[in-house]
């Protein structure tokens, strides 16, 4: 075995293993792009702040079948509406659905026959990266959600994603929604693990016309995780996806969330990282306004501190024909120390004349003016601090619509900010 | 209660306050008004604790106390508070948690019982009535999007939950229209006790016919110019602030 692999050997590490039989066709042409690819590397302009190298350095073999301990994962209002993978695999005991409700189809790939020939096909015709070839080349099971024409599901699905490795191990989890015409869903996505181990999962939805999805996704990845994780999804007329993507765990992390969206779409695409020791977190958006009328609004906000580091890059593209596009987008940064750092890059490409864009990045510490305020209220420096810290990243949980999601995710926020002290923010 | 001597502070290298005296005993009520840019923000700002503000000479004592030994929010649970002419607003924490954590933080210093969110629930709902707050506001972010009326609301709010015993508001008026400032004016002056005092800072003396103060003092470039009873208010309703610069300016050469 040798200590360091080279980026052509990482994914030719990964590729030895047996192929899954099903999905061929999708498998093979991954595999094909995959030949003598190599890990990016710095030098490439969009992983320009992203070391690969520590990912390089470990060596991720097979995951085992390990039993789900989902003790304290579940919550109260998708106890009956819930799947739940381990390892990359379905934990059919684990889950259950006896919830869902009616007309809503949600279940493993495993158990898929028909109605996935769209795996694969979200964003067609854009280069794949690495992960998500190797994803496709080697995912061993995943999701599929699909919501009947007008359906309004009266119930959020959850999915808990579960990663437990002794050795360090590579897992794929796949998940698809496919919401027809008029249909709405509210879903919760969750990662978590322990272990040192690669997850590279990819999601892919199609929103049909009229059709709402409200997405939230919670990556508490182990600290010695790596996620490298791709998004793609296609929005129709009329459409709205609105998606919350809150990242807390994982050595290294990235997201790389991809949309197309169609006439009059509604989107939204927000996010908060809290990072801290050594950890990396890197979102790599891309919002693409193919035709005239979307709106897109995306927030995106990091605390980093220690050593942590955070990277956005938020590319948005106007087509020409998308007149009267709306695009807007935030990002907001709050350093905790010294040695802390962010790089944020938004990258608007406009090529229409009638459109509203607007972006603003600021990088900093808490407001001065802010903490006089807690302060002259009798709040000492530390707590209004801490208050405060914990304020600029519950406002972008303030929304979750799953209350015990919201109240789980303030726990883990005041936990994270050292509001705890503070008693119940919420 | 409050005694200030010959204070000077100045902000970024700029001297602001030029040598103020002042003293404001309990169960008092004291106006502070002035033309914009003279220096009572400043005031404010200065007693209140904020670091941004060097205090350069004189001396302030707070009930028998080194005022400038105690940090902000020393100050604020020993009694002082100050009501912002721009509160501050904060996202991602709700008024009502806000409110809590200081009220405990001002209790657990005095020695009171600490309140849960359930007890602090029913105290609240007695408070906002005295300022005509309607209830969804105690959910909302601190001050997040709030009109600037709203925001005035909220500082009475937080005062009548601290009950302070020095209480300066700056510019309370500001932002507020007729009804609004009648309600606060009149929250204010239910609030007002023998063992408390009042210093209202204003530029406009509209304010001083709900809140009445028995001594008023006008301030420019940073100086006292001239302290009177409340009709000075009136007269400078009438006739503008320029005669009391006037005035100063010919007997000033002190
Ligand atoms: N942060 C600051 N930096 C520089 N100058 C300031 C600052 N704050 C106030 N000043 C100046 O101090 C003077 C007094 O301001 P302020 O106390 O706000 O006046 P008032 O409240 O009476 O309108 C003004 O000349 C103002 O420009
Ligand atoms: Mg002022």
């Amino acid at each position: 075995m040798s200590t360091m692999v080279a980026g052509a050997a990482f994914a030719a590490d990964l590729l030895s293993g047996p192929r899954p039989a099903e999905w061929k066709e999708l498998r093979e042409a991954a595999e094909a792009r995959l030949a003598g690819r190599e890990l990016p590397t710095m030098h490439e302009e969009d992983w320009k702040y992203l070391d690969l190298k520590p990912l390089a350095a470990l060596r991720f073999g097979p995951a085992p079948k390990v039993a789900a301990d989902i003790s304290g994962r579940l919550l109260p209002e998708m106890v009956g509406t819930r799947q739940v993978f381990v390892n990359g695999r379905h934990a059919s005991h684990a889950s259950c659905t006896s919830a869902v409700p009616a007309g809503v189809r949600f279940f493993p790939l495993s158990a898929a026959s028909e109605a996935c020939h769209a795996l694969g096909s979200v964003g067609a015709g854009d280069p794949r990266n690495l992960f998500e070839d190797l994803n496709a080349a080697r995912f061993e099971d995943g999701a599929v959600i699909l919501v009947p024409k007008n359906m309004k599901a009266a119930l959020p699905l959850h999915l808990l994603f579960i990663t437990s490795a002794e050795a360090p191990v590579a897992v794929f989890p796949r998940l698809l929604v496919v919401l027809e015409r008029g249909s709405e869903l509210e879903l919760v996505e969750e990662h978590h693990g322990e272990g040192a181990y690669l997850t590279a999962p990819v999601i892919e939805i199609r929103v049909a016309e009229g059709a709402v999805l409200r997405h939230e996704r919670v990556q508490r990845d182990s600290m010695e995780a790596f996620h490298l994780g791709t998004l793609r999804a296609e929005v129709a007329k009329g459409g709205q996806y609105h998606s919350r993507t809150l990242s807390f765990g994982a050595r290294l992390s990235r997201q790389q969330p991809w949309l197309r969206l169609a006439e009059g779409v509604e989107a939204s695409l927000d996010g908060l990282a809290l990072l801290d020791g050594t950890q990396v977190a890197d979102t790599h958006s891309f919002i693409h306004h193919a035709e005239p009328h979307s709106q897109s609004h995306q927030l995106h906000k990091c605390i980093v501190d220690g050593r942590a580091r955070a990277i956005f890059n938020g590319q948005i593209r106007v087509a020409p024909r998308a007149q009267g596009t709306d695009a807007k987008q935030q990002s907001r940064n709050l350093l905790l120390s010294e040695t802390a750092r962010v790089d944020t890059k938004p990258q608007l490409e406009i090529y229409a004349d009638d459109v509203k864009c607007s972006h603003g990045a600021a990088v900093g510490q808490l407001d001065p003016e802010e903490l006089f305020y807690m302060q002259s209220r009798g709040l000492n420096a530390d707590d209004a601090r801490n208050l405060l810290t914990y304020g600029f990243a519950a406002d972008v949980i303030a929304h979750v619509p799953v209350a015990s999601l919201r109240r789980a995710l303030r726990q883990l926020v005041m936990a994270r900010t050292q509001a705890s002290t503070l008693g119940d923010l919420s | 209660m409050l005694s200030i001597k010959n204070l000077t502070a100045s902000i970024n290298g700029t001297p602001v306050l030029k040598g103020i005296d002042l003293e404001i005993k309990a169960g008092e009520i004291h106006a502070i008004m002035g033309p914009n840019g003279s220096g009572k923000s400043t005031l404010g700002k200065v007693l209140a604790g904020h670091p941004a503000y060097e205090v350069t000479g004189g001396e302030v004592l707070f009930e028998g106390q080194n005022l400038f030994e105690m940090e902000a929010d020393a100050r604020a649970r020993a009694g002082i508070f100050m009501g912002f002419q721009h509160p501050i607003e904060v996202p991602g924490v709700s008024n009502a948690s806000f409110l809590r954590l200081a009220y405990n933080k001002k209790a657990e210093a005095e020695g009171r019982d600490e309140l849960d969110p359930l007890e602090f629930d029913d105290f609240i709902h007695e408070k906002i009535k005295v300022v005509a707050m309607r209830e969804e506001f105690l959910d909302r972010s601190l001050n997040e999007g709030f009109s600037g009326g709203e925001k005035k609301r909220n500082e009475i709010l937080q005062m009548a939950v601290l009950e302070p015993k020095l209480a300066i508001l700056d510019e309370l008026d500001s932002g507020l229209d007729i009804d609004a400032l009648r309600v606060l004016g009149d929250a204010v002056n239910k609030l007002q006790r023998a063992d408390r005092a009042l210093l209202i800072i204003t530029h406009f003396p509209r304010i001083l016919e709900t809140i009445q103060p028995q001594f008023v003092h006008v301030l420019s470039g940073g100086r006292i110019l001239k302290s009177s009873g409340k009709e000075l208010a009136v007269e400078l309703e009438e006739r503008g602030y320029d005669w009391v610069m006037e005035e100063a300016a010919a007997g000033g050469a002190r």
